[in-house]
């Protein structure tokens, strides 16, 4: 019996497709790129573990964006076919990946290392900065603005000290960066300051010499007041023969320009009066001829220049006066004493006698070194 | 003859359905996704970075592990099930892990707080007694600007830990600390050199 010609197709049919199913069943499938994806995930564990993700960010990014885009292949390679699919880019992409890791570990571990050499180096720097300043300008009337960052500059070194204790390199190189900044300026401002204060150094030394003189000459008393040593001395016969600590103006630096400017003038002045009575609000006084001629005169150039307004007036009433020890320069430009100190001083000087006063009596290197 | 045609029939049938029964573990990736989540809302990552790291190469892990199955013609997605479950339950406990490093730093930065508040009352005791004289003005000056940017740093401390930031706090308390310790060591010095007692 002759079979239907449909029964033989059907059975060509099946024949032909378990032919092709068992073709396909040991067809050679693409192998995934398992042992590639777990080498770069190996390598980007260790640049983590290298803090590559602080000290080499960029290439830790771009060894992670590698390794996402390999997967993102993988992932869409596996959506095709499975005869049809193809792992190259995936394993190129993690090649990649795997590369740019280890460049991150090793650059952080080199970058981390110097960065701390150089860390260590500035904090170095810092501290020896924070020490000129502390001996150079600690006692230094500076604006409340410059001692504030003076105090923020140290408060930063010290908290950078403590971000580089603990390894956070990064926050300790951004701190010392902004603590110098605060530092260096205010350094160099004080510095320029004081300089520029101490150009007036060979004209104090013609006053205190010619005070000196006079008082030898004269066998007589005189009196210097070194503003920057807030020394007040009492001379007899060219001899030095009393030393007192003075309190001075808030604004001692510089020499006084107008009313107000709570500073205490540098000149050669004479007393020109003493007061016991009421009159003076601080125990006892010796009013200074200040404004004498001179200063009259530079008060008039420097409103005619313009440094001062027209409004500005000159100062008075300069004194030694009683009430002092209070461990500030609190006058409006007086000098003060210790009550007992001007008593003493009361007993020697008299009308005419010399007051010499100066930013110093020793010039700039000589009076931060004393 | 027809015994051979359903043989056949059958075992295409089997072959389809081993190679279509490993379905990929959405629910279980979602859910372990969901985990990880959770943990770094609950800050994981702030105040137990090392162990949020580790749940996270894990999952790395698990995900590559899914992609391999997923190139075979025969999936097993039963391991990687079981790993997503591990770490679901890895990052659910880091979650809660949070919670009790995140009192422990509270509990220290409290306690610094408090520390520093007794330095800085000692300071503000010490200052009068600070050295008068021709660096009297200056110093005082120096210090009182001193103190009030350790107050400043103290504030902002504080700031942070009633915000709830308490590793932000900490860090923060830490550096004031050393701020107000620095400066007490300043000023305990200026009252030695000056042979003032305190």
């Amino acid at each position: 019996m002759v079979k239907p010609w449909w029964h033989i197709l059907f059975i060509s049919g099946i024949a032909l497709f378990i032919t092709l199913s068992v073709f396909l069943l040991f067809y050679p499938v693409p192998p995934p790129p398992v042992s590639d994806m777990k080498y770069a995930r190996e390598t980007l564990a260790l640049a983590r573990e290298n803090e590559a993700d602080k000290y080499s960010g960029n290439l830790y990014r771009e060894a992670w964006a590698y390794y996402d885009s390999a997967m993102a292949n993988w992932r869409s390679e596996n959506e095709r076919f499975i005869y049809k699919r193809n792992y190259d880019k995936v394993v190129a992409f993690a090649e990649l990946s795997s590369k740019k890791a280890l460049q991150a570990s090793e650059t952080s571990l080199n970058n981390s290392t110097n960065l701390k050499i150089n860390l260590q180096e500035n904090l170095k720097d810092l501290d020896n900065l924070i020490k000129k300043i502390n001996k150079s300008f600690y006692a230094y009337p500076l604006t409340s603005e410059v001692r504030n960052n003076i105090s923020m500059g140290k408060m930063l070194a010290r908290e950078s000290r403590v971000a580089f204790n603990e390894r956070n390199y990064l926050l300790a190189e951004e701190e010392i960066a902004k603590s110098k900044s605060l530092l260096t300026s205010s350094y160099d401002y004080a510095n320029a300051h004081m300089r520029s204060y101490f150009k007036s150094f060979p004209q104090w030394k013609v006053w205190i010499d010619s005070t000196i003189a006079a008082s030898q000459e004269n066998h007589d008393y005189s009196i210097i007041i070194d503003k920057f040593s807030h020394k007040f001395f009492v001379y007899l016969d060219g001899e030095k023969i009393s030393e007192f600590t003075a309190e001075l103006g808030k604004n001692w630096v510089g020499d006084k320009k107008r009313r107000g400017d709570k500073a205490t003038p540098e000149g050669m002045y004479r007393i020109v009066k003493k007061i016991e009575d009421d009159s003076t609000g601080y125990y006892k006084a010796l009013l200074l001829d200040y404004p004498n001629a001179e200063d009259t005169i530079n008060f008039r150039r420097e409103k005619e220049k313009g440094s001062l307004s027209t409004a500005a007036r000159i100062g008075e009433k300069i004194e030694i006066h009683g009430e002092g020890g209070k461990g500030a320069d609190w006058t409006s430009g007086c000098i003060a004493l210790r009550n007992i100190e001007i008593d003493s001083v009361f007993k020697y000087v008299g009308i005419g006698t010399p007051v010499t006063i100066v930013g110093s009596m020793y010039n700039l290197r000589q009076a931060l070194n004393r | 003859m027809k015994n051979k045609i359903l043989m056949g029939l059958t075992a295409i049938a089997m072959i389809a359905i081993l190679a279509s029964c490993g379905k990929k573990p959405q629910v279980e990736i979602d859910a372990t996704n969901a985990a990880i989540e959770a943990a770094k809302a609950a800050e994981a990552n702030v105040y137990l970075p090392d162990e949020f790291a580790a749940v996270q190469d894990s999952m790395n892990a698990i995900m590559a592990d899914i992609e391999a199955q997923e190139g075979k013609l025969f999936k097993k997605f039963g391991d990687a099930k079981e790993k997503l479950a591990s770490t679901s339950a890895l990052a659910n406990e880091l979650a809660s892990k949070v919670a009790a490093k995140k009192e422990a730093v509270k509990a220290e930065a409290e306690t610094l707080l408090n520390d520093i508040k007794t330095v800085l009352a000692e300071n503000s005791k010490l200052v009068p007694k600070l050295p008068r004289g021709k660096e009297g003005a200056a110093v005082i000056e120096q210090i009182k600007a001193d103190l009030s940017n350790v107050d400043a740093a103290v504030v902002e401390a504080q700031t942070a830990y009633d915000n709830g930031a308490f590793m932000d706090a900490l860090n923060k308390i830490k550096a004031a600390k050393a701020k107000a310790d620095g400066l007490n060591a300043e000023i305990k010095e200026a009252l030695t050199k000056a042979r003032i007692r305190f």
